[in-house]
Protein backbone atom coordinates (compact mmCIF):
# COMPACT_ATOMS: atom_id res chain seq x y z
CA UNK A 1 0.00 0.00 0.00
CA UNK A 2 1.61 3.33 -1.15
CA UNK A 3 0.15 6.93 0.43
CA UNK A 4 1.65 8.70 -3.27
CA UNK A 5 -0.98 6.18 -4.94
CA UNK A 6 -3.55 7.01 -2.88
CA UNK A 7 -3.21 10.52 -3.31
CA UNK A 8 -2.74 10.34 -7.05
CA UNK A 9 -5.46 7.90 -6.89
CA UNK A 10 -7.94 10.98 -5.15
CA UNK A 11 -5.97 13.62 -7.47
CA UNK A 12 -7.74 11.59 -10.53
CA UNK A 13 -10.73 11.04 -8.67
CA UNK A 14 -11.24 14.87 -7.87
CA UNK A 15 -10.49 15.75 -11.22
CA UNK A 16 -12.49 13.40 -13.53
CA UNK A 17 -15.50 14.85 -11.19
CA UNK A 18 -14.77 18.50 -11.42
CA UNK A 19 -14.50 18.10 -15.38
CA UNK A 20 -17.71 17.10 -15.54
CA UNK A 21 -19.45 18.97 -12.80
CA UNK A 22 -21.64 21.80 -13.25
CA UNK A 23 -18.47 24.03 -12.68
CA UNK A 24 -17.41 23.73 -16.32
CA UNK A 25 -20.77 24.67 -17.84
CA UNK A 26 -21.08 27.23 -15.48
CA UNK A 27 -17.74 29.52 -16.59
CA UNK A 28 -17.99 28.30 -20.54
CA UNK A 29 -20.70 30.96 -21.21
CA UNK A 30 -18.26 33.92 -19.63
CA UNK A 31 -15.24 32.93 -21.32
CA UNK A 32 -16.92 32.56 -24.83
CA UNK A 33 -18.83 36.07 -24.40
CA UNK A 34 -15.33 36.86 -23.46
CA UNK A 35 -14.42 35.44 -27.04
CA UNK A 36 -17.21 36.99 -28.77
CA UNK A 37 -16.29 40.47 -27.46
CA UNK A 38 -12.99 40.41 -28.68
CA UNK A 39 -14.42 39.14 -32.23
CA UNK A 40 -16.49 42.35 -32.44
CA UNK A 41 -13.84 44.61 -31.14
CA UNK A 42 -11.29 42.98 -33.41
CA UNK A 43 -8.49 45.06 -32.06
CA UNK A 44 -5.91 43.32 -34.37
CA UNK A 45 -7.41 45.00 -37.60
CA UNK A 46 -6.81 48.75 -35.73
CA UNK A 47 -4.52 50.74 -37.63
CA UNK A 48 -2.71 52.68 -34.51
CA UNK A 49 -1.34 49.13 -32.78
CA UNK A 50 -0.27 51.18 -30.15
CA UNK A 51 -3.73 52.51 -29.08
CA UNK A 52 -4.99 48.74 -30.14
CA UNK A 53 -2.90 47.20 -27.64
CA UNK A 54 -3.95 49.69 -24.58
CA UNK A 55 -7.64 48.84 -25.50
CA UNK A 56 -6.69 45.13 -25.83
CA UNK A 57 -4.51 45.36 -22.28
CA UNK A 58 -7.15 46.91 -20.67
CA UNK A 59 -9.85 44.87 -21.70
CA UNK A 60 -7.52 41.82 -20.13
CA UNK A 61 -6.93 44.12 -16.74
CA UNK A 62 -10.16 45.18 -16.15
CA UNK A 63 -12.12 42.09 -17.68
CA UNK A 64 -9.84 38.97 -18.25
CA UNK A 65 -8.20 39.25 -14.84
CA UNK A 66 -10.59 41.17 -12.45
CA UNK A 67 -14.05 38.81 -13.35
CA UNK A 68 -13.35 35.76 -15.59
CA UNK A 69 -10.51 34.46 -14.00
CA UNK A 70 -11.84 35.18 -10.64
CA UNK A 71 -15.01 33.14 -11.64
CA UNK A 72 -13.22 30.30 -13.15
CA UNK A 73 -11.09 29.69 -9.81
CA UNK A 74 -13.90 29.97 -7.78
CA UNK A 75 -15.79 27.74 -9.84
CA UNK A 76 -13.26 24.73 -9.61
CA UNK A 77 -11.90 26.62 -5.91
CA UNK A 78 -14.48 26.45 -4.11
CA UNK A 79 -16.40 23.18 -5.94
CA UNK A 80 -13.21 20.73 -5.04
CA UNK A 81 -14.19 20.75 -1.55
CA UNK A 82 -17.96 22.24 -1.73
CA UNK A 83 -19.17 19.36 -4.09
CA UNK A 84 -18.04 16.45 -2.10
CA UNK A 85 -19.62 18.65 1.18
CA UNK A 86 -22.74 18.57 -0.82
CA UNK A 87 -23.14 15.52 -1.97
CA UNK A 88 -22.18 14.20 1.39
CA UNK A 89 -19.17 12.03 -0.33
CA UNK A 90 -16.20 13.92 1.67
CA UNK A 91 -17.14 11.01 4.50
CA UNK A 92 -15.92 8.65 2.08
CA UNK A 93 -12.51 10.35 1.51
CA UNK A 94 -11.98 11.28 5.28
CA UNK A 95 -12.24 7.40 6.65
CA UNK A 96 -9.37 6.69 4.20
CA UNK A 97 -5.74 6.51 5.33
CA UNK A 98 -4.70 9.50 3.63
CA UNK A 99 -3.94 12.27 6.23
CA UNK A 100 -6.30 14.96 5.88
CA UNK A 101 -4.29 18.07 4.76
CA UNK A 102 -3.02 15.43 1.98
CA UNK A 103 -6.69 15.28 0.80
CA UNK A 104 -6.77 19.09 0.97
CA UNK A 105 -3.76 19.27 -0.93
CA UNK A 106 -5.22 16.37 -3.78
CA UNK A 107 -8.11 18.36 -4.20
CA UNK A 108 -5.91 21.64 -4.83
CA UNK A 109 -4.09 19.95 -7.53
CA UNK A 110 -6.92 18.24 -9.23
CA UNK A 111 -8.31 21.83 -9.80
CA UNK A 112 -4.91 23.26 -11.26
CA UNK A 113 -5.17 21.74 -14.65
CA UNK A 114 -8.76 22.74 -14.81
CA UNK A 115 -8.08 26.25 -13.65
CA UNK A 116 -5.09 26.56 -15.04
CA UNK A 117 -5.52 25.23 -18.12
CA UNK A 118 -8.69 27.03 -18.69
CA UNK A 119 -7.42 30.31 -18.44
CA UNK A 120 -4.59 29.65 -20.24
CA UNK A 121 -5.81 28.36 -23.07
CA UNK A 122 -8.37 30.98 -22.91
CA UNK A 123 -6.13 33.54 -22.67
CA UNK A 124 -3.88 32.20 -25.50
CA UNK A 125 -7.48 32.26 -27.53
CA UNK A 126 -8.16 35.66 -26.61
CA UNK A 127 -4.71 36.62 -27.76
CA UNK A 128 -5.05 35.26 -31.43
CA UNK A 129 -8.39 37.01 -31.44
CA UNK A 130 -7.28 40.24 -30.84
CA UNK A 131 -4.44 40.16 -33.68
CA UNK A 132 -0.76 41.94 -33.28
CA UNK A 133 -1.57 43.50 -29.93
CA UNK A 134 -2.80 40.14 -28.50
CA UNK A 135 0.21 38.32 -29.84
CA UNK A 136 2.53 41.02 -27.55
CA UNK A 137 0.17 41.06 -24.91
CA UNK A 138 0.41 37.38 -24.24
CA UNK A 139 4.22 37.34 -24.17
CA UNK A 140 3.93 40.21 -21.41
CA UNK A 141 1.24 39.21 -19.39
CA UNK A 142 1.12 35.14 -19.65
CA UNK A 143 2.93 34.53 -16.31
CA UNK A 144 0.83 37.25 -14.79
CA UNK A 145 -2.49 35.26 -15.81
CA UNK A 146 -0.59 32.39 -14.19
CA UNK A 147 0.06 33.99 -10.85
CA UNK A 148 -3.35 35.53 -10.49
CA UNK A 149 -4.83 32.05 -11.02
CA UNK A 150 -3.55 30.47 -8.24
CA UNK A 151 -3.61 33.24 -5.86
CA UNK A 152 -7.09 32.63 -6.40
CA UNK A 153 -7.46 29.03 -6.40
CA UNK A 154 -6.13 28.60 -3.42
CA UNK A 155 -7.97 31.60 -1.84
CA UNK A 156 -11.16 30.18 -2.66
CA UNK A 157 -9.90 26.91 -1.20
CA UNK A 158 -9.49 28.40 2.11
CA UNK A 159 -13.08 29.99 1.54
CA UNK A 160 -14.29 26.42 0.83
CA UNK A 161 -12.99 24.90 3.81
CA UNK A 162 -13.79 27.59 6.41
CA UNK A 163 -16.95 28.43 5.53
CA UNK A 164 -20.34 26.69 4.80
CA UNK A 165 -21.47 28.92 2.09
CA UNK A 166 -18.24 28.89 0.38
CA UNK A 167 -19.69 29.61 -3.34
CA UNK A 168 -22.14 32.46 -2.45
CA UNK A 169 -19.45 34.12 0.20
CA UNK A 170 -16.80 33.41 -2.70
CA UNK A 171 -19.22 34.84 -5.39
CA UNK A 172 -19.45 37.80 -3.23
CA UNK A 173 -16.02 37.93 -2.83
CA UNK A 174 -14.97 38.02 -5.86
CA UNK A 175 -17.66 40.44 -7.23
CA UNK A 176 -18.11 42.97 -4.65
CA UNK A 177 -15.18 43.38 -2.59
CA UNK A 178 -12.04 42.34 -4.75
CA UNK A 179 -13.83 45.35 -7.87
CA UNK A 180 -14.83 47.42 -4.80
CA UNK A 181 -11.40 47.48 -2.34
CA UNK A 182 -9.32 47.17 -5.57
CA UNK A 183 -10.63 50.38 -6.92
CA UNK A 184 -10.34 52.61 -3.62
CA UNK A 185 -7.73 54.68 -3.16
CA UNK A 186 -5.39 54.39 -0.71
CA UNK A 187 -4.18 51.72 0.88
CA UNK A 188 -6.87 49.63 1.32
CA UNK A 189 -6.70 48.21 -2.23
CA UNK A 190 -3.88 46.15 -1.00
CA UNK A 191 -6.40 43.52 0.40
CA UNK A 192 -7.68 42.66 -2.85
CA UNK A 193 -5.64 39.71 -4.99
CA UNK A 194 -7.05 42.00 -8.10
CA UNK A 195 -4.65 45.07 -7.11
CA UNK A 196 -1.52 43.24 -7.69
CA UNK A 197 -2.33 41.19 -10.54
CA UNK A 198 -3.27 44.58 -11.78
CA UNK A 199 0.07 45.95 -10.61
CA UNK A 200 1.82 43.34 -12.46
CA UNK A 201 0.16 43.97 -15.75
CA UNK A 202 0.38 47.93 -15.72
CA UNK A 203 3.94 46.81 -15.15
CA UNK A 204 5.05 44.76 -17.82
CA UNK A 205 2.57 47.11 -20.14
CA UNK A 206 4.20 50.07 -19.49
CA UNK A 207 6.94 48.36 -21.45
CA UNK A 208 5.10 48.66 -24.50
CA UNK A 209 3.37 52.36 -23.82
CA UNK A 210 0.57 51.01 -22.10
CA UNK A 211 -0.15 54.39 -19.78
CA UNK A 212 -1.21 53.88 -16.19
CA UNK A 213 -4.61 55.12 -15.04
CA UNK A 214 -4.05 58.58 -12.63
CA UNK A 215 -5.51 57.17 -9.35
CA UNK A 216 -3.97 53.43 -9.42
CA UNK A 217 -0.34 53.27 -8.03
CA UNK A 218 0.71 50.16 -8.65
CA UNK A 219 3.47 48.10 -6.83
CA UNK A 220 6.57 47.18 -8.34
CA UNK A 221 6.55 43.86 -10.70
CA UNK A 222 8.58 42.00 -8.56
CA UNK A 223 7.09 43.11 -5.14
CA UNK A 224 3.54 42.35 -7.06
CA UNK A 225 4.93 39.11 -8.11
CA UNK A 226 6.06 38.23 -4.53
CA UNK A 227 2.59 39.04 -2.89
CA UNK A 228 0.57 37.06 -5.30
CA UNK A 229 2.98 34.12 -4.58
CA UNK A 230 2.82 34.60 -1.09
CA UNK A 231 -1.29 35.07 -0.75
CA UNK A 232 -1.29 31.33 -3.12
CA UNK A 233 1.13 29.98 -0.65
CA UNK A 234 -0.60 31.18 2.37
CA UNK A 235 -4.02 30.56 1.45
CA UNK A 236 -3.32 26.78 0.65
CA UNK A 237 -1.22 26.14 3.82
CA UNK A 238 -4.00 28.03 6.06
CA UNK A 239 -6.44 25.61 3.97
CA UNK A 240 -4.42 22.81 5.01
CA UNK A 241 -4.28 23.54 8.32
CA UNK A 242 -7.86 24.28 8.72
CA UNK A 243 -8.93 21.22 6.90
CA UNK A 244 -6.62 19.18 9.14
CA UNK A 245 -7.77 20.33 12.37
CA UNK A 246 -11.99 19.96 11.37
CA UNK A 247 -14.00 17.65 12.38
CA UNK A 248 -16.11 16.01 9.72
CA UNK A 249 -19.85 17.54 11.09
CA UNK A 250 -17.86 20.97 10.64
CA UNK A 251 -17.10 20.44 6.85
CA UNK A 252 -20.78 19.57 6.22
CA UNK B 1 -8.06 -6.13 17.22
CA UNK B 2 -10.15 -3.97 20.14
CA UNK B 3 -11.99 -0.72 20.22
CA UNK B 4 -11.63 0.88 23.19
CA UNK B 5 -12.96 4.36 24.66
CA UNK B 6 -12.07 5.36 27.74
CA UNK B 7 -13.95 8.18 29.65
CA UNK B 8 -15.08 9.36 26.34
CA UNK B 9 -17.42 12.61 26.46
CA UNK B 10 -18.26 14.30 23.56
CA UNK B 11 -20.09 17.90 23.61
CA UNK B 12 -21.95 19.36 20.08
CA UNK B 13 -21.61 22.76 21.51
CA UNK B 14 -23.61 23.25 24.94
CA UNK B 15 -25.30 19.70 24.18
CA UNK B 16 -23.47 16.39 25.26
CA UNK B 17 -24.25 13.59 22.96
CA UNK B 18 -21.99 11.23 24.44
CA UNK B 19 -21.58 11.00 28.56
CA UNK B 20 -18.23 9.52 30.27
CA UNK B 21 -18.54 6.79 28.23
CA UNK B 22 -15.71 3.67 28.57
CA UNK B 23 -16.11 0.37 26.96
CA UNK B 24 -13.67 -2.48 25.29
CA UNK B 25 -14.82 -3.83 21.97
CA UNK B 26 -13.05 -7.06 21.11
CA UNK B 27 -13.48 -9.58 18.27
CA UNK B 28 -17.36 -10.75 17.56
CA UNK B 29 -20.35 -9.19 16.85
CA UNK B 30 -21.38 -5.83 19.28
CA UNK B 31 -24.63 -4.52 18.32
CA UNK B 32 -24.88 -1.27 19.22
CA UNK B 33 -28.07 -0.09 20.66
CA UNK B 34 -30.43 2.86 20.93
CA UNK B 35 -32.95 5.06 19.90
CA UNK B 36 -32.84 7.47 17.56
CA UNK B 37 -30.82 10.57 19.10
CA UNK B 38 -29.18 8.15 21.97
CA UNK B 39 -25.79 8.80 20.80
CA UNK B 40 -25.07 5.49 18.48
CA UNK B 41 -24.08 7.70 15.39
CA UNK B 42 -21.86 9.89 18.00
CA UNK B 43 -20.18 6.55 19.35
CA UNK B 44 -19.62 5.44 15.63
CA UNK B 45 -18.46 8.38 14.11
CA UNK B 46 -15.74 8.75 17.08
CA UNK B 47 -14.79 5.13 16.75
CA UNK B 48 -14.61 6.37 12.86
CA UNK B 49 -12.50 9.51 13.69
CA UNK B 50 -15.09 11.73 11.96
CA UNK B 51 -15.32 13.16 15.23
CA UNK B 52 -12.91 14.31 18.15
CA UNK B 53 -13.82 13.29 21.98
CA UNK B 54 -13.91 16.38 23.97
CA UNK B 55 -12.24 14.24 26.76
CA UNK B 56 -11.46 10.76 27.06
CA UNK B 57 -10.01 8.78 24.26
CA UNK B 58 -11.51 6.26 21.60
CA UNK B 59 -8.10 3.68 20.04
CA UNK B 60 -8.10 1.29 17.59
CA UNK B 61 -5.69 -1.06 18.57
CA UNK B 62 -2.71 1.39 19.68
CA UNK B 63 -3.87 4.30 17.35
CA UNK B 64 -5.98 6.88 18.06
CA UNK B 65 -9.64 6.38 15.97
CA UNK B 66 -8.40 10.26 14.59
CA UNK B 67 -5.20 9.18 13.54
CA UNK B 68 -4.62 8.32 9.76
CA UNK B 69 -2.70 5.03 11.17
CA UNK B 70 -6.16 4.09 12.56
CA UNK B 71 -8.18 4.52 9.43
CA UNK B 72 -6.11 1.39 8.19
CA UNK B 73 -7.71 -0.54 11.05
CA UNK B 74 -11.36 -0.35 10.37
CA UNK B 75 -13.57 -0.65 7.59
CA UNK B 76 -16.59 2.04 7.97
CA UNK B 77 -19.92 2.21 6.29
CA UNK B 78 -21.93 5.16 7.01
CA UNK B 79 -25.48 5.03 7.66
CA UNK B 80 -26.23 8.09 5.06
CA UNK B 81 -26.95 7.32 1.56
CA UNK B 82 -24.78 9.55 -0.48
CA UNK B 83 -22.37 8.49 -3.52
CA UNK B 84 -20.16 9.01 -6.42
CA UNK B 85 -23.73 8.77 -8.35
CA UNK B 86 -22.16 9.37 -11.80
CA UNK B 87 -20.30 6.00 -10.82
CA UNK B 88 -20.95 2.54 -11.37
CA UNK B 89 -21.37 0.33 -8.14
CA UNK B 90 -17.87 -1.56 -9.39
CA UNK B 91 -15.73 1.74 -9.66
CA UNK B 92 -16.77 2.94 -6.48
CA UNK B 93 -15.42 0.23 -4.74
CA UNK B 94 -12.57 -0.17 -6.75
CA UNK B 95 -11.57 3.97 -6.13
CA UNK B 96 -12.47 3.54 -2.56
CA UNK B 97 -9.99 0.70 -2.76
CA UNK B 98 -7.30 2.54 -4.86
CA UNK B 99 -7.25 5.60 -1.95
CA UNK B 100 -5.90 3.04 0.54
CA UNK B 101 -2.91 2.83 -1.70
CA UNK B 102 -3.01 -0.79 -3.54
CA UNK B 103 -1.72 -1.04 -7.15
CA UNK B 104 -4.32 -1.34 -10.31
CA UNK B 105 -4.33 -5.22 -9.88
CA UNK B 106 -4.51 -6.01 -6.43
CA UNK B 107 -7.44 -3.08 -5.84
CA UNK B 108 -9.43 -5.29 -9.10
CA UNK B 109 -9.01 -8.51 -7.15
CA UNK B 110 -9.99 -6.84 -3.51
CA UNK B 111 -12.74 -5.10 -5.41
CA UNK B 112 -14.32 -8.45 -6.77
CA UNK B 113 -13.59 -10.67 -3.74
CA UNK B 114 -15.57 -7.77 -1.75
CA UNK B 115 -18.75 -7.47 -4.76
CA UNK B 116 -18.83 -11.03 -4.45
CA UNK B 117 -19.02 -11.15 -0.87
CA UNK B 118 -21.98 -8.85 -0.33
CA UNK B 119 -23.62 -10.62 -3.27
CA UNK B 120 -23.24 -7.63 -5.47
CA UNK B 121 -20.99 -8.99 -8.63
CA UNK B 122 -23.75 -9.59 -10.87
CA UNK B 123 -24.88 -6.28 -10.45
CA UNK B 124 -21.90 -3.86 -9.91
CA UNK B 125 -21.96 -2.54 -13.47
CA UNK B 126 -24.96 -0.49 -12.70
CA UNK B 127 -24.83 3.11 -11.70
CA UNK B 128 -25.29 4.08 -8.44
CA UNK B 129 -27.45 6.84 -9.70
CA UNK B 130 -29.76 3.91 -10.47
CA UNK B 131 -29.47 1.52 -7.57
CA UNK B 132 -32.08 0.59 -5.11
CA UNK B 133 -31.70 1.12 -1.92
CA UNK B 134 -30.62 -2.55 -0.42
CA UNK B 135 -27.78 -2.20 -3.07
CA UNK B 136 -26.64 0.70 -1.99
CA UNK B 137 -26.23 -0.54 1.10
CA UNK B 138 -24.30 -3.61 0.24
CA UNK B 139 -22.19 -1.20 -2.07
CA UNK B 140 -21.57 0.88 0.82
CA UNK B 141 -20.44 -2.59 3.06
CA UNK B 142 -18.30 -3.68 0.03
CA UNK B 143 -16.31 -0.45 -0.25
CA UNK B 144 -15.60 -1.50 3.77
CA UNK B 145 -14.48 -4.71 3.33
CA UNK B 146 -11.89 -4.20 0.31
CA UNK B 147 -8.96 -3.65 2.75
CA UNK B 148 -9.90 -6.90 4.87
CA UNK B 149 -9.65 -4.31 7.78
CA UNK B 150 -9.67 -6.28 11.92
CA UNK B 151 -12.23 -3.50 12.83
CA UNK B 152 -15.67 -3.20 10.90
CA UNK B 153 -17.92 -0.17 11.80
CA UNK B 154 -21.56 -0.52 10.50
CA UNK B 155 -23.76 2.34 10.67
CA UNK B 156 -27.04 0.81 10.34
CA UNK B 157 -26.01 -1.67 7.45
CA UNK B 158 -29.40 -3.77 7.31
CA UNK B 159 -31.78 -0.62 6.61
CA UNK B 160 -33.55 -0.86 3.60
CA UNK B 161 -32.23 -4.27 2.86
CA UNK B 162 -34.86 -7.40 1.84
CA UNK B 163 -35.26 -10.44 3.92
CA UNK B 164 -32.99 -12.29 1.33
CA UNK B 165 -30.14 -9.86 1.69
CA UNK B 166 -30.14 -9.56 5.08
CA UNK B 167 -29.46 -13.38 5.46
CA UNK B 168 -26.57 -12.90 3.03
CA UNK B 169 -25.49 -9.89 5.00
CA UNK B 170 -25.76 -11.67 8.43
CA UNK B 171 -24.22 -15.04 7.24
CA UNK B 172 -21.01 -12.94 5.95
CA UNK B 173 -21.08 -10.93 9.17
CA UNK B 174 -20.68 -14.10 11.05
CA UNK B 175 -17.91 -15.78 8.94
CA UNK B 176 -15.94 -12.12 9.43
CA UNK B 177 -16.63 -12.82 13.35
CA UNK B 178 -15.93 -16.02 13.44
CA UNK B 179 -12.87 -15.32 11.59
CA UNK B 180 -11.97 -13.08 14.89
CA UNK B 181 -12.34 -9.62 13.02
CA UNK B 182 -14.62 -7.08 15.67
CA UNK B 183 -17.70 -5.71 14.61
CA UNK B 184 -19.92 -3.32 15.72
CA UNK B 185 -23.09 -2.67 14.24
CA UNK B 186 -25.32 -0.14 15.57
CA UNK B 187 -29.18 -0.49 14.87
CA UNK B 188 -32.23 1.07 16.16
CA UNK B 189 -34.27 -1.94 15.48
CA UNK B 190 -33.59 -4.46 18.16
CA UNK B 191 -34.95 -7.59 16.56
CA UNK B 192 -31.97 -6.64 13.89
CA UNK B 193 -28.95 -6.96 16.72
CA UNK B 194 -30.87 -10.14 18.44
CA UNK B 195 -30.25 -11.85 15.60
CA UNK B 196 -27.21 -10.58 14.97
CA UNK B 197 -24.87 -9.62 17.20
CA UNK B 198 -23.43 -11.62 20.24
CA UNK B 199 -22.99 -8.81 22.57
CA UNK B 200 -24.93 -6.10 22.72
CA UNK B 201 -24.17 -1.94 23.68
CA UNK B 202 -27.55 -0.32 24.76
CA UNK B 203 -27.06 3.53 24.73
CA UNK B 204 -29.85 6.16 25.84
CA UNK B 205 -29.02 9.90 26.20
CA UNK B 206 -25.38 9.79 25.73
CA UNK B 207 -24.66 6.99 27.94
CA UNK B 208 -24.15 3.53 28.17
CA UNK B 209 -27.18 1.28 29.98
CA UNK B 210 -26.16 -2.04 30.01
CA UNK B 211 -23.67 -4.43 28.19
CA UNK B 212 -24.17 -8.16 27.84
CA UNK B 213 -26.22 -10.73 25.78
CA UNK B 214 -30.03 -9.85 25.63
CA UNK B 215 -29.94 -12.46 28.18
CA UNK B 216 -27.58 -11.38 30.66
CA UNK B 217 -29.00 -8.33 30.72
CA UNK B 218 -32.09 -9.44 31.08
CA UNK B 219 -30.95 -11.53 34.41
CA UNK B 220 -29.56 -7.89 36.16
CA UNK B 221 -33.15 -7.15 34.88
CA UNK B 222 -34.88 -9.64 37.16
CA UNK B 223 -36.94 -7.06 39.14
CA UNK B 224 -37.46 -4.82 36.88
CA UNK B 225 -41.28 -4.26 35.89
CA UNK B 226 -43.00 -6.96 33.77
CA UNK B 227 -45.84 -7.25 32.01
CA UNK B 228 -47.53 -10.87 32.29
CA UNK B 229 -50.80 -12.39 30.70
CA UNK B 230 -53.09 -14.71 32.38
CA UNK B 231 -55.65 -16.90 31.49
CA UNK B 232 -57.30 -18.51 34.34
CA UNK B 233 -60.40 -19.63 35.31
CA UNK B 234 -62.13 -18.09 37.31
CA UNK B 235 -60.29 -15.07 36.11
CA UNK B 236 -62.34 -12.20 38.62
CA UNK B 237 -61.44 -14.21 41.68
CA UNK B 238 -57.55 -14.82 39.90
CA UNK B 239 -57.60 -10.74 39.48
CA UNK B 240 -59.14 -10.22 43.47
CA UNK B 241 -56.53 -12.25 45.01
CA UNK B 242 -53.75 -10.91 43.20
CA UNK B 243 -55.16 -7.22 43.71
CA UNK B 244 -53.79 -7.99 47.18
CA UNK B 245 -50.55 -9.05 46.13
CA UNK B 246 -47.96 -5.42 47.34
CA UNK B 247 -46.00 -6.92 43.95
CA UNK B 248 -48.88 -5.84 41.75
CA UNK B 249 -49.09 -2.63 40.23
CA UNK B 250 -52.09 -3.02 38.33
CA UNK B 251 -54.53 -5.51 36.92
CA UNK B 252 -56.61 -5.19 33.25
CA UNK B 253 -59.06 -7.73 32.10
CA UNK B 254 -58.27 -7.76 28.67
CA UNK B 255 -61.18 -10.42 26.83
CA UNK B 256 -60.90 -13.51 29.11
CA UNK B 257 -57.01 -12.24 30.20
CA UNK B 258 -55.64 -11.02 32.56
CA UNK B 259 -52.74 -8.23 32.11
CA UNK B 260 -50.56 -7.77 34.88
CA UNK B 261 -47.96 -5.85 35.99
CA UNK B 262 -45.81 -6.31 38.28
CA UNK B 263 -42.79 -4.64 39.55
CA UNK B 264 -40.92 -7.84 41.10
CA UNK B 265 -41.33 -10.46 38.72
CA UNK B 266 -39.40 -12.92 40.37
CA UNK B 267 -41.81 -13.28 44.01
CA UNK B 268 -44.70 -12.78 41.71
CA UNK B 269 -44.35 -16.23 39.89
CA UNK B 270 -43.18 -17.32 43.27
CA UNK B 271 -46.67 -16.32 44.49
CA UNK B 272 -48.28 -17.18 41.85
CA UNK B 273 -47.79 -20.73 41.77
CA UNK B 274 -48.28 -20.92 45.50
CA UNK B 275 -51.67 -18.89 44.99
CA UNK B 276 -52.76 -21.22 42.04
CA UNK B 277 -52.45 -24.06 44.03
CA UNK B 278 -53.86 -23.15 46.86
CA UNK B 279 -57.09 -21.56 45.54
CA UNK B 280 -57.47 -24.32 42.90
CA UNK B 281 -57.39 -22.30 40.40
CA UNK B 282 -56.86 -23.17 36.26
CA UNK B 283 -54.32 -21.41 34.60
CA UNK B 284 -54.71 -21.99 30.63
CA UNK B 285 -51.74 -19.99 29.83
CA UNK B 286 -49.40 -17.53 31.33
CA UNK B 287 -46.98 -15.45 29.11
CA UNK B 288 -45.02 -12.35 29.77
CA UNK B 289 -45.80 -9.64 27.36
CA UNK B 290 -42.63 -7.83 27.75
CA UNK B 291 -40.02 -10.03 28.03
CA UNK B 292 -37.87 -9.56 24.39
CA UNK B 293 -35.31 -6.98 24.10
CA UNK B 294 -37.76 -4.04 23.07
CA UNK B 295 -38.46 -4.32 26.71
CA UNK B 296 -35.36 -4.80 28.02
CA UNK B 297 -34.44 -1.47 26.28
CA UNK B 298 -38.08 0.04 26.71
CA UNK B 299 -37.17 -0.46 30.88
CA UNK B 300 -33.64 0.79 30.51
CA UNK B 301 -34.65 3.79 28.81
CA UNK B 302 -37.26 4.45 31.52
CA UNK B 303 -34.70 4.00 34.08
CA UNK B 304 -32.66 6.97 32.94
CA UNK B 305 -35.67 9.17 32.14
Amino acid sequence: MSLLRAWLTLVWLSFRRLLWSASTLMIVFPLAAGGLFLLKRRYGAMEDVEAAFAMYSNFLILVFASILIPICALAYGTASVGGDREDRTLLFLLVRPIPRWLILLAKFTATLPLTVGLTAASFFIYCRLAGEPGELAYQLYLPTVLFITLAYVSLFHLFAVSLRHATIVALIYAIFMEVLLGNLPGIIKRVAVNYYGRSLMYSYGAREGLPRPEFFEPLSASAATWALGGIACAAILLAMLIFERREYRDLT
Amino acid sequence: MLLSFDRVTKFYGPVIGINDISCRIGPGITGLLGANGAGKSTLMKLASGQLRPSSGSVRIGQHAAWSSAAKRLFGYSPDINSFYEELTGREFVYAMTRLYGYPRREARERTERALDEVGMSPRAERRLAGCSHGMRQRIKLAQALVHDPPVLLLDEPLSGIDPGGRKVINDLLARLADAGKTILVSSHILVEIEQLADTVLMIARGRILASGTLGQIRELLEDQPLTIEIVAEPARRLAALLAERPEVRSIEIRDEALIVRTAAPKRFFVELGELVVREGLEVQRLQTLDAGADAVFGYLEGGVR
